[in-house]
C-alpha cells in the first residue's frame, strides 16, 4: 500500500471526526478571512481613490480651519503643478437628518484637469460648467436615495444658513472616482450666501502633479509657501489625507485581530486534541509499522500529512465561503440592496486574503500535528508493542 | 439510579490533555466573544451615560450634532432668557452656549488625531453637572486657558496640569483637568467659547445646551424654541441626542453575536470529537455500568455532564482570560480609540458587564450542550451485551 494510500484511508478511519474538524477548521478561516478583509477593504479602497499624482493642501491645524481664496491662484503658479481645484465643504443634508453625505462646492473648469482618472462622462461635464445649478453625484450616493440624472433634489444646509436646490446632471462612475460625493458649482452657494455676509475662503485644494516626481517637491513649496502667513498649510498626498481619517481605527482593528488570533488559537487547540486522539489510538499500527522495518521520517510525514489534508481541505473550504459571501454581498450592493447592506456591499475580499486564509489553516495543521505525530513516531517497538499485548 | 458525579470528573481528569485542550478551545471561544462584547457595553455605558435627564440640546433645525450646527447669537441671548429655562442659585440662567470645533492634534505616539474642542462658559459646569475639576482650576477668559478631559490626559503632546497644547492657530495653556465620570465629555477639551471663536473666526455658537426648570416640562419648552419664528432652531432631550449617536452600536451588536454563533459553532465540532472519542474508548465501561443496573437515563445523564463540566471549566478559564484582557486593554492602551459622532476620536473603556459574562455563560453552555448531546445518546443506546463483548 503506497504512502498516499495508507493517509487516505486513514483519514477516513473515522469520517464523522475527520468531517467535524474539518468544518471546525473551515469555520475559523471563514471568520479569519471575514476580519482580515476589514482592514485590508479600507486599505484598498484609499489606495484606489488615493492617486500619486494628486496633492490635498489644507489649513495646518485642521479642516475646520478654512483658507483664504487667494491661495488657489498662488498655488496655481508653482512649477510642476499640472492643475488645481478647491474644495468648500457644504455639509448638506437630503431629507432626513440621518441622511449625510459628503457634498462640496467647487471649480467645474478644473474638474477634469484634476479628476481625469475619474473617467466622468464628457457630455454630463460640459452641462456641469454650463448649467448653474448642476451637480455631479458618485454611483453608490444615487443608489442610496434613489436619484436619477435630471432630477432636481434639495440639500438642506446645516454650516450656512441656506438651502440649495440642484440638477443633477451626472454620474461619478463607481469603481473609477469617490463614489459617495457630491459635486456643485462653488459660485451658486457664493450667490446663494450673497445676503448672508459672503462666503469667505476654501476648505481645500486640491492639486495634481505634471509627474509623480514632482510631487514631493510641491509640497515642500507649498508647505514654505504659506509659512508664517496668515493659514499656514499642511499638503500631503492624497493618499495620506485620507489614511489619517482611518487613523483612529488602528486601535479597533487591533482588537479585532486580536480576537482572530483567539479564533485560530482555539482552533489548533481542537485540531491538535483530534489529532493526538487519532493517533494514540493507533499507536499499536505504529508499532507493527515500526517492526515491519519503517523509520521514524515516513512514519511522522504520514501522520503529518494526515492532519495536513484535513486542514488544507478545511481552510479552503472556509476561505471559498467566505469569499463566495463576500462577492454575493458586493453583488447585492450593487443591484439595490445597498441601504440595507450598508458598507458590507463595499468590501470584497482579496485573492491575498484568500492566501492567507488557506496558509493559516496549513499552518494550524502542521503545529497541530505536530506534537502527537513526533510523538508517535519516536515511539520505541518494544514499549509499542508492549502496550499492544 | 443516578451515576455520581464523581464519575465523568474523574474521567476528564484521566484523558486530562484532551480535557485541557477541549476545555482550551472552548475558553478562547468564551473569550473572544466577552472580549466584544466589551467593547460595546463600554460604548453604550459611554453614550447612555452622556445625557443628563432634564437636560435640553438646542441646534440648528436638521442638524444632528454640534459639530455641524450653527446659532446664531441672537438666537442663543433669546433662549437663555427664555421662561422654563432653570436658574442658579445666584439668578445665572443654566443655558451653556457651546461652539464645537474639531482641529487636528498630535498624539505623543506621533500620529495625527482629530479633537473635539467645546468652548464654554464657567455655567457649562453647572449644567453639565456630572462635569468637575479633578485638578488644577477653571480658565480664565481670553487668555488661551483651557482644561481637559481625564480621557484627553497624557494623550496629546503637553496635554496635563500645567502643560501647553497645540492646536487651531495657537498654543494653548492647560490649567485644569475634569472628569465626567466616564461620559463622552471626558474626551473633550473645554476652552473659553470666546476663544474659540477668535481661533475659529466664528461669531456664532453650534448650539446650546439648557437645564430645565422643574416646574416646566420640556413639551411646552421645545413649543416655545421651535416656534419662534425669528429662529430655525430644534430642541431635543439630551438623552434623546446621545441615544441617537449611539445607533452604530446596534450594528456593532449583531456583528459581534454573528462572530460568537460562528465561533461556538466550530468549538461545538471539537467538543463532539472528544465526546465520542470519550465514549468510544469507555465502551466496556459503558457496558459495566449498564450490568450494574444503571438505566439508560443515567449513562445519558452522566456523559452529557462530563462534556457540560468540561465546557464549565472552559467558561471559567475564558472569563478569566477576558476580565484579564479588559483589564490590559484599558491600564497599558488606556482604553479603545474610537471615531464616532462626527469626526473627532473618543476614547471607549471597554466594560465587563455581567450581561457580556451571561452570554460568555450561555455558548459555553451550548457547546457543552450540543457537542455533548449526540454522543451522550449513543452512549446510553449501547446494548449491554454488545458493550461487554467488545470488553
Amino acid at each position: 500500500m503506497s504512502y498516499t494510500r495508507l493517509v487516505w484511508r486513514n483519514l477516513f478511519r473515522h469520517p464523522l471526526r475527520t468531517l467535524f474538524t474539518t468544518l471546525s477548521i473551515a469555520l475559523s478561516i471563514f471568520l479569519v478571512c471575514a476580519v482580515l478583509t476589514l482592514p485590508a477593504a479600507m486599505e484598498r479602497i484609499i489606495a484606489r481613490v488615493g492617486s500619486s499624482v494628486r496633492i490635498s493642501v489644507h489649513h495646518e491645524a485642521g479642516l475646520t480651519y478654512w483658507l483664504p481664496f487667494s491661495y488657489v491662484h498662488k498655488v496655481r503658479a508653482i512649477p510642476g503643478v499640472a492643475a488645481v481645484n478647491h474644495f468648500s465643504w457644504f455639509g448638506g443634508i437630503y431629507d432626513e437628518p440621518k441622511n449625510q453625505f459628503p457634498n462640496f462646492g467647487l471649480d467645474p473648469d478644473h474638474v477634469l484637469a484634476v479628476w481625469p482618472d475619474y473617467k466622468i462622462d464628457p457630455r454630463e461635464l460640459a452641462r456641469f460648467k454650463r448649467i448653474r445649478n448642476a451637480c455631479l453625484v458618485g454611483g453608490a450616493t444615487m443608489r442610496k436615495f434613489g436619484w436619477q440624472v435630471g432630477q432636481e433634489i434639495t440639500l438642506r444646509g446645516t454650516i450656512f444658513p441656506v438651502n440649495l436646490t440642484l440638477l443633477i446632471v451626472g454620474t461619478i462612475p463607481e469603481g473609477a472616482g469617490n463614489p459617495l460625493v457630491l459635486w456643485f458649482n462653488r459660485e451658486y452657494l457664493e450667490e446663494a450666501m450673497e445676503s448672508q455676509g459672503g462666503l469667505r475662503g476654501v476648505g481645500m485644494i486640491w492639486v495634481r502633479a505634471d509627474a509623480p516626481e514632482h510631487v514631493e517637491g510641491i509640497m515642500h513649496e507649498v508647505n514654505e509657501l504659506f509659512r508664517n502667513s496668515e493659514a499656514q498649510v499642511t499638503a500631503e498626498t492624497e493618499k495620506s489625507f485620507f489614511m489619517g481619517f482611518f487613523g483612529s481605527f488602528r486601535t479597533f482593528m487591533r482588537l479585532i485581530m486580536a480576537v482572530g488570533v483567539l479564533v485560530v488559537g482555539a482552533v489548533v487547540l481542537i485540531a491538535a486534541n483530534t489529532s493526538a486522539m487519532g493517533i494514540r489510538e493507533r499507536i499499536p499500527e505504529i508499532a507493527i509499522l515500526k517492526s515491519l522495518g519503517f523509520g521514524r521520517r515516513p512514519i511522522l510525514l504520514a501522520l503529518l500529512a494526515e492532519s495536513g489534508t484535513v486542514a488544507l481541505v478545511g481552510g479552503l473550504v472556509g476561505a471559498g465561503t467566505a469569499w463566495g459571501l463576500f462577492s454575493a454581498l458586493s453583488r447585492a450592493g450593487k443591484t439595490g440592496y445597498s441601504q440595507l447592506l450598508g458598507p458590507l456591499g463595499q468590501f470584497q475580499m482579496s485573492s491575498t486574503v484568500f492566501a492567507e486564509g488557506v496558509s493559516v489553516a496549513l499552518v494550524v495543521g502542521l503545529i497541530a500535528g505536530f506534537v502527537p505525530a513526533w510523538n508517535g513516531a519516536r515511539l520505541g517497538v518494544v514499549e509499542a508493542l508492549r502496550r499492544l499485548f | 439510579m443516578a451515576i455520581p458525579l464523581a464519575y465523568p470528573v474523574r474521567s476528564l481528569l484521566v484523558r486530562k490533555w484532551t480535557s485541557v485542550f477541549t476545555a482550551g478551545g472552548v475558553a478562547l471561544v468564551v473569550t473572544a466573544t466577552v472580549l466584544l462584547l466589551t467593547l460595546v457595553g463600554g460604548l453604550q455605558r459611554m453614550l447612555a451615560s452622556s445625557g443628563e435627564p432634564n437636560n435640553v440640546v438646542v441646534l440648528r433645525k436638521g442638524s444632528t450634532n454640534d459639530g455641524v450646527s450653527q446659532v446664531t447669537r441672537d438666537a442663543a441671548l433669546a433662549l437663555r432668557t427664555m421662561p422654563g429655562v432653570a436658574r442658579r442659585a445666584d439668578g445665572e440662567p443654566l443655558a451653556s452656549f457651546e461652539l464645537v470645533n474639531q482641529p487636528f492634534m498630535i498624539t505623543r505616539g506621533g500620529g495625527r488625531e482629530i479633537v473635539l474642542i467645546r468652548g464654554v462658559e464657567p455655567v457649562a459646569f453647572d449644567v453639565h453637572r456630572a462635569a468637575h475639576l479633578v485638578q488644577g482650576r477653571m480658565f480664565r477668559p481670553h487668555v488661551g486657558e483651557v482644561v481637559v478631559g481625564v480621557g484627553v490626559r497624557g494623550r496629546y503632546v503637553g496635554a496635563s496640569l500645567g502643560g501647553e497644547i497645540e492646536f487651531g492657530r495657537r498654543t494653548w495653556k492647560v490649567v485644569g483637568v475634569f472628569d465626567s465620570g466616564g461620559k463622552a465629555f471626558d474626551s473633550e477639551i473645554w476652552a473659553d467659547v470666546a476663544d474659540v471663536q477668535d481661533d475659529t473666526r466664528r461669531s456664532n455658537y453650534s448650539g446650546v445646551r439648557l437645564t430645565l426648570d422643574p416646574g416646566t416640562d420640556f413639551g411646552t419648552l421645545k413649543q416655545r424654541i421651535e416656534g419662534d419664528g425669528r429662529f430655525t432652531l430644534e430642541a431635543k432631550p439630551e438623552t434623546d441626542y446621545y441615544r441617537e449617536q449611539a445607533d452604530t452600536t446596534q450594528t456593532l451588536y449583531v456583528l459581534v453575536v454573528t462572530l460568537a454563533v460562528i465561533m461556538a459553532i466550530g468549538a461545538v465540532f471539537g467538543a463532539l470529537n472528544t465526546m465520542y472519542a470519550a465514549v468510544a474508548s469507555r465502551t466496556a465501561e459503558i457496558g459495566t455500568l449498564r450490568a450494574l443496573g444503571f438505566g439508560r437515563g443515567a449513562i445519558l445523564r452522566s456523559f452529557l455532564g462530563e462534556s457540560l463540566v468540561l465546557a464549565g471549566a472552559g467558561f471559567l478559564a475564558g472569563s478569566a482570560l477576558a476580565a484579564l484582557g479588559v483589564l490590559a486593554v484599558n491600564t497599558l492602551l488606556s482604553g479603545v480609540q474610537f471615531s464616532m459622532m462626527t469626526f473627532s476620536v473618543a476614547t471607549v473603556l471597554l466594560h465587563l458587564t455581567p450581561g457580556s459574562l451571561l452570554a460568555g455563560f450561555v455558548i459555553a453552555g451550548l457547546i457543552g450542550l450540543v457537542g455533548g448531546l449526540a454522543p451522550a445518546w449513543r452512549a446510553a443506546r449501547l446494548r449491554v451485551v454488545d458493550a461487554l463483548h467488545r470488553a
